[in-house]
């Protein structure tokens, strides 16, 4: 699942880029799990389907808007591939919403019982995939782009419109989540709830809605994550349940319940999950293969030295 | 208790019965059970059903109970959530396979009584390994961290192939007990079921014991075990490796039944099944492992011979992903609906003794 792009003169700054756009991945997804367990309380083993149905919504609609729209380019990139986006990111916030009210808004049980759960949902939303789409790996079929020159020439790196185009959303992404946090009566409600629920229902906050809220947007996140991954890679009905154990590493680097920790644990994650080459490099013999295990390593580490994560407080 | 020794044994037979027949629900169950066991009997007299194929799916069926009454021990004794019930299956049939086929990289061809041993050991090792960073803290970080052992498990299986043969898998494994007079369906029947007797008899032993219920009270109330000064974290751990030697000795016994094994074989829906089997059949309940492993080996099974059906093949829809879809559903229908399972434990954890006296009095 590697992101490398094959480059003479290897630059090692390459990693670093190539790191990013993975990196940007894991953070969507990050936010979205760790949304879900600040607020509704439970590890989500859904979250990772949660991200490759978002990114089939997104393949689906690459087929009908492909031909409708081809030929128009917004930074050197084809303008059907965005609307599938947004069609994905609607597809998953759907679901998940969905899956909320028929499935865990019924039960009233504890966080072990909602964790055992989305097991269940996870092995449905698969199957459901399997059944629409087969077994096999597409492509949302962007022409491949070769890296931008002017980067090319300049710093020596290779740098492609599709990862520019990941970066930037994610960027765009995150930051439009911060302010929603920050400066809006939703997210002041939803820190709340995440800090209190049961003080946040007292003070008169619906935390009915304030949970919807973090489905759509843990969902939306979560299928730009699975969407660019998909732009990245393939797009595979395994690949959400795949990147689900780096995304839960990131989770917990963060400190679990931690919104901005989970996107700085996103990064670290992203970063040395991409730079698992160099190891060998330095000696340590370590093939791309073994990527997970090197995210598993780190998560053993992270519980092992500091359980409650960089910004987290739980335990 | 009476003096007399005809009505004495009355009173122990029913009391034998009570033992396993508590309520009117159970007892619906139960005679389901039984009715289905009939069919099955009547069917291979009939000889619709062949025995050899008969013997070798309780064979089957046998490893199931096996694999169910070891998360049992983890999640319906002691509330541990192990996602990673694949991964320790493939340890204890790897180790058992290794050391026992003559042809595995190791070579070595020793008594299959080594690998079962070997299977105890490695999978115990790699339990606490497992229960060192994860035990001390919120439940579900085990459970994250095992999803994650079960990947890494897979990846080593398939990649280092000078120690383990990789994706072209080991055959050549022996069976066991040839000596017997018996067809080798027969007798690897017999040695699970044997297996399986000895594990129920020491779970049922072991969770009655006040070892048992400490573990039954961290799960309740974890904060209340430490008040009464229980070290949990050791329970925690013992009750994961036991859970974690069940599931390696389910493994070692399978590779030698069916004398080969590949690691496509350690895929997650294996323990996917198993969690099915525990929480339908009843959480923490033996009895309840023991059935829910028999109605998961009869789904899967079951939807086997639908491919066969006419008019179910000429829908072309694919039987893989349909099952996938049913255990998710069936994951999540169970919790919702039925969440003590069809054979809830109650007092299945009270002294036969106990209960009798208090019935008198």
């Amino acid at each position: 699942m590697t992101l490398l792009v094959p480059l003479q003169g290897l630059n090692p700054v390459q990693f670093l880029v190539n790191g990013l756009v993975f990196s940007s991945v894991i953070v969507l997804a990050s936010i979205g799990l760790s949304l879900v367990y600040s607020i509704a309380d439970f590890a989500n083993f859904a979250h990772g389907d949660t991200m490759t149905v978002g990114a089939f919504g997104a393949l689906a609609a690459a087929g009908v808007l492909a031909p409708a729209m081809e030929g128009i380019l917004v930074f050197g990139f084809p303008v059907w591939m965005f609307a599938a986006l947004f069609v994905g990111m609607a597809l998953a916030a759907v679901v998940v919403v969905a899956t909320e009210f028929v499935i865990y808004r019924p039960l009233d049980t504890g966080s072990i019982e909602l964790l055992i759960t989305s097991i269940g949902v996870a092995l449905a939303y698969r199957a459901v995939i399997f059944l629409g789409f087969g077994t096999d790996a597409s492509r949302y079929g962007v022409p491949r782009a070769g890296p931008i020159p002017e980067i090319r020439e300049t710093l020596n790196l290779a740098v492609t419109p599709r990862q520019v185009v990941a970066v930037v959303s994610a960027i765009v992404l995150v930051g439009a989540l911060h302010v929603l946090l920050q400066y809006t009566t939703l997210g002041r409600k939803m820190r709340a709830t995440a800090d209190d629920p049961t003080l946040a229902r007292v003070s008169g906050i619906r935390t009915r809605e304030v949970i919807i809220a973090m489905w759509v947007i843990g969902g939306v996140l979560a299928a730009a994550g699975g969407v660019f991954l998909g732009l990245e890679t393939l797009v595979r009905p395994r690949m959400g349940f795949d990147i689900l154990l780096i995304v839960f590493a990131a989770v917990i680097l963060g400190g679990i319940g931690s919104v901005y920790g989970a996107m700085l644990g996103g990064l670290v994650i992203g970063m040395l999950y991409e730079l698992t080459p160099l190891f060998s490099m330095v000696g340590i013999p370590i093939g791309n293969e073994y990527a997970e295990a090197v995210a598993f390593v780190i998560m053993v580490v992270i519980l092992l030295v500091r359980p409650q994560g960089i910004a987290g407080d739980a335990t | 208790m009476s003096d007399d020794t005809g009505t004495g044994t009355r009173t122990r037979g029913r009391g034998f019965v009570d033992s396993l027949v508590r309520s009117r629900g159970e007892r619906n169950v139960l005679g389901g059970v039984a009715v289905v066991a009939v069919g099955i009997l009547v069917l291979t007299a009939l000889g619709v059903v062949r025995l050899p194929f008969l013997l070798s799916l309780l064979s089957l069926a046998g490893m199931y109970v096996l694999l169910t009454l070891g998360l049992n021990v983890q999640w319906g004794y002691a509330g541990l959530i192990n996602f990673s019930v694949a991964a320790f299956w493939g340890i204890g049939a790897y180790s058992a396979a290794l050391l026992s086929a003559p042809n595995s990289p190791l070579g070595l061809g020793l008594n299959p009584i080594v690998g079962f041993v070997a299977a105890i050991v490695v999978s115990a090792i790699l339990a606490v390994f497992i229960g060192i960073p994860t035990l001390r803290l919120r439940e579900d970080y085990l459970a994250i961290a095992s999803l994650g052992l079960a990947e890494v498990v897979r990846r080593i299986i398939l990649n280092e192939e000078q120690w383990t043969a990789g994706s072209s898998g080991i055959s050549g494994i022996p069976r066991l007990l040839e000596g017997l007079p018996l067809t080798q369906n027969a007798t690897n029947l017999a040695v699970v079921v044997v297996l399986i007797g000895l594990v129920y008899a020491f779970l049922r032993r072991v969770h009655r014991s006040p070892w048992g219920r400490v573990l039954r009270t961290i799960r309740s109330d974890e904060d209340l075990a430490k008040a009464l000064g229980k070290d949990t974290y050791a329970y925690k751990m013992q009750a994961f490796v036991l859970g974690s030697i069940i599931m390696a000795i389910a493994g070692a016994f399978y590779v030698h039944v069916n004398l080969y094994i590949d690691p496509s074989d350690l895929i997650p829906l294996t323990t996917f099944y198993i969690w099915v089997a525990v929480i339908l059949g009843g959480t923490g309940s033996n009895r309840g492992a023991v059935l829910g492993a028999a109605t998961v080996i009869a789904i899967r099974e079951g939807t086997r011979f639908l491919n066969d059906v006419q008019a179910f093949a000429s829908l072309g829809l694919n039987l893989a992903p349909l099952r996938l879809l049913f255990v998710g559903l069936l994951i999540i229908l169970v919790v919702r609906l039925r969440p003590e399972g069809l054979l809830p434990p109650r007092d299945e954890l009270i002294w036969p003794g106990a209960r009798r006296e208090e019935g008198e009095e």
